[in-house]
């Protein structure tokens, strides 16, 4: 019978007796703390169509780490997984990244034209080496090409299947790019991968292996084994107060008073770093998110934080819980979105701790859907379930000073009154 | 499925009740958001009204460098986080830490200036040296330091004190009660214009120990310098060895060796 899940189990121990270097165990979910960088690729190898991207500094271990989760989780030797990916500069063209039209067919007088996919298009397992280094008009090849199960060149279309998508990338460099908003919506999670710690580095002394060797003692999985995973993780059970937290979150954080429909991605120009939020009746109130962030949230990340936590709770074996959304739910956010200048520059987070800040934002918005919004949340489903009429829901609604209420629930009554 | 059997099952029947409340007024989210709305009148009442009761932000003002502007209002909010905290708070070394603390306890690796002033309850312990005005007005609790530089427990109330090393000048100057232990030497004109309380010097004091002291006492293990107990009203000075010009235009007290 197929195990895949112990096989984790043992290939996260491997990793750790192998003294693969690491960061600190900085994800902590209830009592357990674990490596954001290793369980996230690995809940992302559970998954499909989903991407991950490892932001860190040099010799983090970022690419490593993906070509060993590669090579274990594919069984291919470790230089057939390097070989798979794609590194960014600026001289990469989408001939040599997908694939280019076989010159031999010119001489031909008819027939199809064949194109010659590379072997990352062609892969299931794709990483997208230092993807802030392709400049900004290349990026845009990844926006079609993330979570997408095929890819077309010249009218030709190859149909890869499902497929884990990897990204890394460094902290700006001189030679980097920024990346565009919609492609940082198509990265379904961003971990910092951090350098190993005091203890970590002493450990790495004991190393003994040089990485191929590493990779060549880790578990393999078989391919009906990794073909498993993702159907494992879908039959995981997310209940309703997690559903009605995700919701009520991404309405937190896109919900804005002075934007068209009161949608936040609707903003292009004026912002709330840009004084839109000025006299406005929300404005620095610290227990809502609207305007401390720029941007709104589309709804590819309730769909990531979904999937995510689903994967969590099978890798942790576990139910999906509330503490594992709040725990997961800031690395699905922190890179879609710009914190308010002036709060993230106050202490504790100096301008820098930008994942932290969010998490805070996060639990507050969790806090007040589970704690404080359960009676305005009974009116509005008993109106639209026809219980109360919609013009009692309206006056009653009308005496919670919430951004939801007042911005969703009303609307919406109104428009079916 | 119906949206109302959807939220039960969200609440499970737990905080549909809870009122739904918006924090009011301008929100407070650093020393100087603080400081506007205290105004020029501060004292620990007003911004204990207005401290927010979210802990995460106390600590987040606390953490904040007050500079020399708002030393004050840090000072009181590092008592109000102080009384709120079960464990021993660890503070940086500020000036006004534990202003008008009332329980709790402090650890500071070293102290500014004015260190549990007005103190009324609770501990201080400062492992290095503190600086200039020490628990100056203390009338509770007790603070323990290494050393101090001037004008320590100045006007001093009540509670207790123990310097583990030197005391600078003017230790315990008008005093009116409490307890002082200097277990190094003390500076100059400790127990200057002394009231009452006392004031135990386990090294040696500077000159003019005890001047113009009206009450209260005073045991030196050591020696004195030049003019112990010049120009004293009342109270009692005791000393091992007595220094020069001791007692003179004294018009009253006692400056005794301790045999005596």
């Amino acid at each position: 019978m197929l195990d895949p899940l112990s096989k984790i189990k043992s290939l996260a121990k491997s990793l750790e007796e192998l003294r693969l270097h690491l960061g600190r165990k900085d994800l902590v979910i209830g009592n357990i703390a674990l490596n954001s960088q290793l369980y996230f690729s690995m809940a992302n190898a559970s998954l499909r169509n989903r991407a991950v991207m490892l932001y860190g500094g040099m010799g983090a271990n970022k690419t490593t780490l993906v070509n060993l989760l590669g090579a274990s989780f594919l069984g291919l030797p470790f230089d057939d997984v390097e070989n798979l990916m794609v590194s960014g500069h600026p001289e990469q063209t989408e001939e040599k990244i997908v694939g280019f039209l076989d010159p031999r067919q010119w001489n031909l007088a008819s027939g199809e034209l064949d194109v010659l996919w590379t072997p990352w298009a062609k892969s299931r397992w794709k990483l997208i080496n230092e993807i802030n280094r392709f400049p900004s008009g290349k990026q845009n090849l990844f926006l079609e090409i993330l979570q997408k199960r095929k890819i077309s060149y010249a009218g030709k279309v190859l149909e890869a299947g499902d497929t884990c998508y990897f990204a890394t990338m460094n902290p700006n460099f001189s030679s980097t790019y920024p990346l565009d908003e919609a492609l940082l919506d198509r990265i379904s999670a961003c971990v910092p991968a951090m350098q190993p710690d005091f203890l970590g580095g002493l450990a790495l002394i004991e190393r003994k292996q040089e990485i191929k060797e590493i990779a060549a003692d880790l578990p393999r999985f078989s391919e009906q084994e990794f073909e498993a995973l993702p159907k494992v993780v879908s039959s995981m059970a997310i209940d309703r107060e997690v559903e009605l937290a995700v919701v009520s979150l991404l309405r937190d954080f896109t919900l804005c008073e002075r934007a068209h429909g009161y949608d936040k991605t609707q903003l292009a120009s004026s912002k709330p770093s840009r004084g839109i939020c000025n006299g406005c009746h929300y404005f620095n109130n610290p227990e809502l998110c609207c305007w401390q962030v720029d941007e709104g949230l589309s709804d590819r990340v309730r769909q990531d934080l979904r999937e995510f936590v689903k994967a969590f709770a099978f890798l942790l074996e576990k139910k999906v819980s509330i503490e594992m959304q709040r725990a997961i739910a800031p690395y699905i956010i922190w890179h879609r979105v710009t914190p308010n200048r002036s709060s993230l520059e106050r202490p504790p987070y100096y301008g820098s701790r930008k994942l932290e800040f969010i998490s805070e934002l996060i639990e507050k918005s969790i806090n007040r859907t589970l704690n404080e919004r359960g009676e305005m949340n009974m009116i509005f489903s008993s109106a639209i379930d026809g219980e109360i009429s919609y013009g009692d829901a309206i006056k009653e609604l009308s005496n919670y000073d919430d951004p939801i209420a007042r911005l969703d629930y009303i609307p919406m009554l109104e428009r079916m009154r | 499925m119906k949206l109302k059997s959807f939220m039960d099952e969200a609440y499970r029947g737990k905080t549909r009740n809870k009122k739904l409340g918006t924090r009011k007024g301008k929100a407070i989210l650093d020393l100087e958001d603080l400081a506007e709305q205290v105004g020029e009148n501060i004292s620990k009442e007003k911004i204990a009204e207005l401290v927010p009761s979210d802990p995460n932000l106390l600590a987040r003002l606390v953490a904040c460098d007050p500079g020399k502007k708002y030393r004050v209002i840090w000072g009181y909010l590092s008592s109000l986080y102080a009384e709120k905290n079960i464990e021993p708070l660890r503070l940086p070394p500020r000036d006004y830490t534990g202003l008008e603390l009332t329980d709790g306890i402090i650890v500071l690796e070293r102290g500014g200036d004015h260190v549990g002033e007005r103190m009324r309850g609770g501990k201080i312990f400062v492992k290095g040296e503190a600086g200039d005005f020490l628990g100056q007005e203390l009338s509770g609790g007790g603070i323990v330091a290494g050393s101090c530089n001037d004008y320590a427990f100045r006007h001093m109330q009540g509670g207790w004190a123990v310097i583990l090393g030197k005391a600078g000048n003017y230790a315990g100057l008008g005093n009116n009660g409490g307890r002082i232990v200097i277990r190094g030497d003390a500076g100059k004109r400790s127990g200057w214009l002394m009231r009452s309380g006392s004031l135990r010097i386990l090294g040696d004091a500077g000159d003019y120990l005890g001047l113009l002291m009206s009450g209260g006492e005073i045991n030196v293990d050591g020696r004195t310098g030049s003019r112990a107990g010049w120009r004293m009203r009342g109270g009692t000075i005791k000393a091992r060895i007595i220094g020069s010009e001791a007692r003179e235009g004294a018009t009253g007290g006692q400056l005794l060796k301790p045999d005596q």
